[in-house]
């Protein structure tokens, strides 16, 4: 039995589009492979912040914790700031990230509150959201005092 | 000579059919009264050219690494021949692009352009403006100075709004866990590489569609014969784009704006602010708080688009005349006037924040010039070079360092300094700030009071965001006191409030520096 020309042509457009399928595929998937973000994130751990005098009371203060970093292939350091000032007995710790777009929160002693320069964003000295646009109130980070060096540490 | 050119042009069209090609390329018949609000399309044509050839320009000198971006551009303003007016060609070139389409945009719209068979031209339309938006989105980035970083920062951010695939999408446009060199080099890709391409198709696209179907031409058929549109349609699109020239090369002969200081994502002092064509946008987040974000950033701007794609199926009448399509020019009047309204409104809200150097800042300034800590090697025939404002180009972590011992690069060249931590991060602050732009010039009396304030008065007292926080501010302390008073406080504080805290004074400080403090405290308003 002879398969007709009409037959061995529809097989034959089959055939050709599966190639090409398959080729765009390969394409495709390599783009996923390579275009896929690195979005590990080293695990958080204790890191010195600043001696425990230096939190008087009087308001948060600001710290800039530096690490060495690698994003991608450059090696860089990376600063976090982060807001320690005292809770009770203890201490708290507030990340200036505002939570709505991720700008640099800053503290205004006048107004005795954290206020965001981008959308006027404004948190309570807690990191509770007073008024504008952010959703959640400032991240908290652990924080510990350790007894050798009486310095605060903070967990990132 | 004529005679080779005829030649020329005859092997030429034997085997290419160039004869043809022109006709068929240059030679389309218009609807007569076509005229001048048909060349707008022309306009953005010739912006996109602009930008390709200015864009790949820049692309011979940019460095798309974070240690090297914002050097590379200040080298391209500063040192490269025509950088300066290349850079704000490319600026502005993506101004011009923004309105031409904006107008060739309300033109399609008010002349019903984009009834039946034309719905397709004007998906592709609405595309390009999207391609062309992105390429002003991913292009503000690539100077790695604080406006590029934190405006990327906050629209990566409003990506993450998107419902379910929010961190994904947002995972994707970062390249790595936070904003940095994996994002840098991935929306470099996309701004010279993927959205040109993409551009370019779209362009293609689009024309042969508007080619196939024929330009829609007036509202109202009008009696006549059609004209080519070579060369009567193109000397209108020759004078409007030489016109668009003329203010575009006014307009980049200023430059583009000056680079801010390098990206600093521990800076808080830094106010972001998008590019004017997205202040609209950033204007309607203010409006929806909280959890209401995701409207203002997503919802209302994402229906506006899927009504304006729809356009061409909710408005479907015969006749294009206005008279017969008052709603839908009267939605898409509103909707344009408060697109404008916004943009307006948020150019108009701007950050009360001066930018102006604090006292610690122009202290730097003062000690980097001042004796010769400094210059003894950083001047005109020094062992290193001059420090001059907009070039300085070395990490803020290796200044530091540098400063507090200069010995680290130049072992045995002299004593180390006796180190004054305030001094020290005083001459940090301003080299920092010099890396925008000069500082202010001061008067003598001024140089001086800033130097001891930053030695004194920073230890407890903020001024202008920067001190200690044991006292009070004292950025508007001049609301409260008068140069007088102030001077009292300063030579002796228990005299004028018993228990004061802070120490006397009077005897550490000439009275011509508390005289010159005091007056220039009682300035501050």
């Amino acid at each position: 039995m002879n398969a007709s020309p009409h037959d061995r042509r529809s097989v034959l457009v089959k055939l050709v589009m599966a190639g090409a399928a398959l080729i765009g595929a390969g394409f495709a998937g390599l783009a996923g492979l390579v275009a896929a973000p690195r979005l590990t994130r080293p695990a958080r751990r204790w890191r010195r912040a600043l001696p425990l005098t230096d939190v008087a009371g009087t308001g948060p203060v600001s710290v800039v914790i530096a690490e060495r970093h690698a994003d991608g292939w450059y090696e860089t350091r990376k600063q976090t700031v982060v807001f320690i000032d005292r809770e009770g007995d203890g201490f708290r710790a507030l990340s200036a990230v505002c939570q709505h777009l991720g700008c640099r929160v800053r503290w205004d002693h006048g107004q005795t509150q954290f206020l965001c320069p981008c959308h006027r964003g404004v948190y309570d000295r807690d990191g509770r959201v007073i008024s504008g646009p952010p959703p959640r109130p400032l991240e908290r980070f652990a924080v510990r005092v350790n007894p050798q060096t009486a310095e605060l540490e903070v967990e990132l | 000579m004529k005679r080779v050119a005829a030649a020329l042009t005859a092997w030429l069209d034997d085997r290419a059919g160039i004869r043809a090609m022109r006709r068929r390329w240059l030679d389309e018949p218009l609807p007569p009264g076509t005229g001048w609000w048909f060349t707008l399309g022309s306009v953005l044509l010739f912006g996109l050219g602009l930008q390709t050839v200015s864009g790949i320009l820049l692309a011979l000198y940019y460095a798309p690494t974070p240690d090297h971006a914002w050097d590379s551009v200040r080298f391209i303003t500063l040192a490269v021949p025509g950088g300066h007016f290349l850079r704000g060609l490319h600026h502005w070139g993506a101004s011009v692009v923004v309105v031409a389409a904006g107008l060739h945009l309300v033109r399609v719209v008010v002349f019903g352009s984009y009834r039946k068979p034309r719905e397709l031209n004007w998906l592709f339309g609405l595309a390009l403006l999207g391609v062309i938006l992105a390429l002003g989105l991913t292009g503000y980035l690539l100077p790695w100075d604080q406006r590029a970083y934190w405006a990327t920062v906050v629209s990566i951010n409003i990506a993450k709004l998107t419902p379910v695939a929010g961190e994904w999408i947002a995972g994707l446009l970062r390249g790595g866990a936070d904003v940095g060199a994996l994002t840098l080099t991935r929306w470099y890709a996309i701004h010279i590489v993927v959205l040109p391409a993409v551009l370019g198709a779209l362009v293609i696209g689009h024309l042969y569609l508007m080619r196939r179907h024929g330009i829609s031409g007036p509202i109202e058929r009008q009696a006549g014969v059609p004209q080519t549109f070579f060369p009567y349609q193109a000397a209108r699109d020759l004078t409007v784009c030489g016109a668009v020239s003329v203010v575009l090369a006014g307009l980049a002969w200023y430059g583009a704006p000056e680079l801010e200081a390098p990206a600093d994502p521990t800076s808080s002092d830094f106010v972001p602010r998008p590019e004017w064509y997205f202040l609209g946008l950033f204007q309607l987040l203010k409006y929806f708080p909280g959890r209401l974000e995701v409207f203002g950033a997503l919802v209302i701007p994402g229906l506006a688009a899927i009504l304006l794609a729809l356009l061409p199926w909710i408005d479907r009448g015969r006749s294009r005349e206005w008279r017969s399509r008052r709603v839908v020019l009267g939605a898409f009047a509103a909707g344009v006037t408060g697109v404008i309204a916004l943009t307006v409104l948020g150019a108009l809200d701007r950050s009360s924040r001066t930018s102006s150097w604090s006292v610690r800042e122009l202290a730097g300034a003062v000690l980097l010039t001042s004796g010769d800590r400094c210059t003894k090697c950083h001047r005109a025939d020094g062992a290193a070079a001059p420090i001059e404002a907009g070039r300085i180009s070395r990490a803020q972590d290796w200044l530091a360092m540098h400063v507090a011992d200069p010995e680290v690069i130049a072992a045995g060249l002299r004593e180390p300094l006796p180190s004054d931590e305030r001094e020290i991060a005083a001459i940090g602050a301003a080299l920092a700030r010099l890396r925008a732009g000069p500082a202010p010039m001061l008067d003598d009396p001024t140089r001086r009071i800033m130097v001891v304030m930053n030695a004194t008065c920073l230890g407890c007292h903020i001024i202008d965001g920067v001190g200690g926080t044991d006292g009070p501010e004292l950025s508007k302390v001049g609301r409260l006191y008068d140069a007088a008073s102030i001077e009292r406080r300063i030579v002796n504080p228990a005299a004028v409030k018993p228990g004061a805290q802070m120490p006397a004074l009077g005897g550490k400080l000439t009275p011509e520096e508390i005289r010159d403090i005091a007056r220039w405290l009682a300035a501050k308003k």
